[in-house]
């Protein structure tokens, strides 16, 4: 069985009244229906505030560092790929394990709110509720149920995750999902771009960051971004200027996907925040590929497992040397 | 300005055929359907997308630029150095098709910061030389909120001249001279009005009723003992600090100025900046004003509902909804008004 967001509530407003944390990271409903935002707790008085339905999209692991020097613990709800950045986050010492409790949610698909409206056909407005039913999406509109099958209403990434059941947690609510139906070969389109000439990849990469208006959301969400000072907000030496061109916004989308690189967990919130609709997930995804069979690596799974990139072992690859 | 309107009709199936012309006359910048509808030059009429509620990008681009070079330096044998004054791309004579009555107004906004104490001539240059075609919204979005401020979503109070869909044809409008100028200058394409227009208009205007209009009467009064307490706490705490919410407002205007030099030159541009960013007001001491999230989601909402407003008489905000859409933490500045407005704020 699915968590409920009543489950949720009940068990969080538990762990504030037996002391087990005293802070809460979670989600309420948003400004519409379609929406959900972060809710922070410091009491279970508020806890009937929390939901859990397939439009909870954010990450809310980035907030842990926030947390860093509060008293007590915080608790966290997490889904399959939100605790894999928290794996992320434990593997770099940015968080305390003993001061994190992780309410793990098993997670059947989050909703791709454009892409669901546009099967529906009606606007955010008629939307009352949406509720996850296996391979299909119940909407209660306002007038009427309709079922929209989940691979045409699917985040990207939520298409080929591999992990819906969080990795690391302290209470698990909801029975585990092992795998996802729809999951296939989740470097199809990597395969494709792989496929192109140099030509032809930077025609379509000046083309995509042409676009890109330097707001900095893919950063800012991304749960594995954690230096306190970024590179390209420093002063001095000044890395990249502030102009926007496409050779500065590619300096800054190449160095992000290398700086994240073992780190990323395809959480796809790059993505997702980004206002301009740029593809940002198939830059990530393809470092992340190549980690994997470079160095057979798989980011988020194991806080011993240190990303390629940081380690050095004797039989790393030389050959390019 | 001229009191009379000019009003002529179009037949859909002339519209591509006269963007061409346009885009042969003039810098023609219109929406563009890319990964995204977002207002861009055009070459062509066929380029030109109808099918958008609203652009992703505000028009502010066409007149300030996101970055912009304000002039190039290079080194000179004789004198050391010479200066070159960039401003062979603003003086041609633009025409914006397809801007909603929300970004127009957001120019009278504009206005009042670039054309106030200090006259910004890069903008202002841009202002003049261009030609206002608005669209009227008949469809708006659910994060639309401009009678909020005043705004007719079916209006071209602000454009030079409206173009409004009544069907199988476009209301055509002029309400300034240059308007009606440039009506006269293709007047092949317009015809005479065929009198029931008034009467398909009205009609059309059923999809505005039940829009958002929230009441913003005394709201800098209302902000200003928000200035000290906790309201601002949770919505700091969810802020990414991202630049979404400034660089997509169509009245958000501020701006770094920089130099990019090399060996031989360089140039000094200037790009837009946001509030939300820690460096926006980090001192050269190190000292920051604004220390975190909290205190810069504030400047931002202060900005747009008290000091813009001590300052020019007016809010800094045409509702067009594009913070609420794109906010990836979903933070709702109608919501805002609301909690400031009710009171809610000041008890939290």
């Amino acid at each position: 069985m699915k968590a409920t967001s009543e489950e949720v509530q009940t068990r969080v407003k538990k762990l504030f009244e037996d002391g087990s944390i005293g802070h809460f990271i979670g989600y309420e409903t948003g400004s519409d229906s379609l929406r959900v935002t972060p809710c922070f707790l410091k009491s279970g008085q508020a806890a009937s505030r929390l939901v859990w339905n397939p439009l909870c999209a954010n990450n809310l692991s980035k907030y842990l560092l926030d947390f860093k020097n509060v008293e007590g613990k915080v608790g966290i709800m997490v889904k399959g790929c939100d605790s894999r950045s928290v794996v992320e986050l434990l593997k770099e010492n940015q968080i305390d394990r003993d001061k994190v409790f992780i309410v793990g949610v098993p997670c059947s698909g989050i909703v791709d709110r454009e892409k669901l409206l546009e099967v529906l056909g009606v606007s955010p407005g008629e939307v009352v509720a949406v509720e996850d039913d296996g391979d299909a999406f119940v909407v209660t509109l306002k007038e009427g149920k309709q079922r929209v099958d989940k691979e045409k209403a699917l985040r990207g990434e939520c298409l080929v995750c591999k992990y819906p059941t969080p990795v690391v947690y302290d209470v698990l609510l909801g029975e585990a999902v092992s795998s996802l139906p729809w999951v296939g070969d989740d470097y199809s389109l990597i395969k494709e771009q792989e496929a192109l000439s140099s030509e032809e990849k930077a025609l379509y990469w000046n083309r995509e960051l042409s676009q890109c208006i330097r707001c900095y959301a893919c950063r800012n969400i991304c749960p594995v971004c954690t230096c306190s000072e970024c590179i390209f907000d420093k002063k001095a030496p000044r890395w990249i200027t502030k102009a926007n061109d496409v050779s500065e916004n590619l300096v800054y989308h190449l160095v992000r996907a290398f700086h994240v690189a073992g780190k990323c967990i395809d959480c796809g919130e790059c993505e997702r925040a980004c206002p301009m609709n740029i593809p940002l997930r198939s830059l990530n995804k393809k470092v992340e590929k190549d980690l994997l069979e470079l160095f057979d690596y798989t980011a988020g799974i194991d806080v011993e497992q240190q990303p390629p990139l940081t380690t050095y072992k004797a039989g790393d690859l030389d050959d390019f040397l | 300005m001229v009191k009379q309107t000019k009003s002529r009709i179009i037949e859909k199936n002339r519209l591509t055929e006269l963007l061409d012309k346009l885009a042969h006359d003039y810098h023609l910048i219109a929406p563009v359907r890319d990964n995204n509808v977002s207002f861009r030059r055009v070459e062509s009429g066929s380029e030109v997308t109808l099918d958008y509620i609203n652009t992703v990008l505000s028009p502010k681009n066409a007149f300030f630029p996101q970055t912009e070079t304000l002039f190039r330096f290079s080194r000179d044998d004789s004198r050391g150095f010479g200066i070159e004054e960039q401003d062979d791309e603003a003086d041609r004579e633009q025409v914006i098709f397809g801007i909603r009555p929300c970004d127009a107004r957001s120019l009278r906004l504009m206005d009042m910061v670039f054309n106030g104490q200090y006259k910004d001539s890069y903008y202002l240059n841009r202002r003049e030389k261009t030609t206002l075609i608005g669209l009227a919204c008949f469809d708006p979005a659910e994060t639309c909120f401009c009678p909020t401020f005043g705004i007719d979503p079916a209006s071209g109070e602000d454009v030079d001249i409206l173009f409004s869909d009544i069907g199988d044809r476009y209301l055509v409008e002029a309400s300034t001279e240059k308007g009606a100028a440039l009506l006269d200058r293709f007047a092949e394409f317009f015809a005479e009005l065929r009198g029931d227009e008034e009467q398909l208009r009205e009609a059309r205007k059923a999809g505005l009723a039940g829009m958002k209009k929230l009441d913003v009467k005394a709201i800098a009064d209302k902000m200003a003992p928000l200035y000290e307490g906790d309201y601002w706490d949770s919505i700091g705490m969810k802020c990414l600090g991202c630049g979404i919410c400034t660089y997509l407002c169509p009245t958000c205007h501020c701006f770094d100025i920089a130099d990019v030099s090399l060996d031989e030159g360089g140039e000094r541009f200037r790009c837009w900046d946001s509030c939300m960013f820690p460096e926006f007001t980090l001192m050269a001491s190190g000292e920051n004003p604004r220390p975190n999230r909290k205190a810069r989601v504030q400047q931002r909402f202060f900005h747009k509902l008290k000091y813009f407003h001590d300052r020019n008489g007016e809010l800094a905000c045409v509702g067009c909804g594009r913070c609420i859409k794109y906010c990836p933490v979903n933070i709702d500045i109608t919501q805002i008004i609301e909690d400031v407005t009710s009171g809610k704020a000041g008890n939290e």
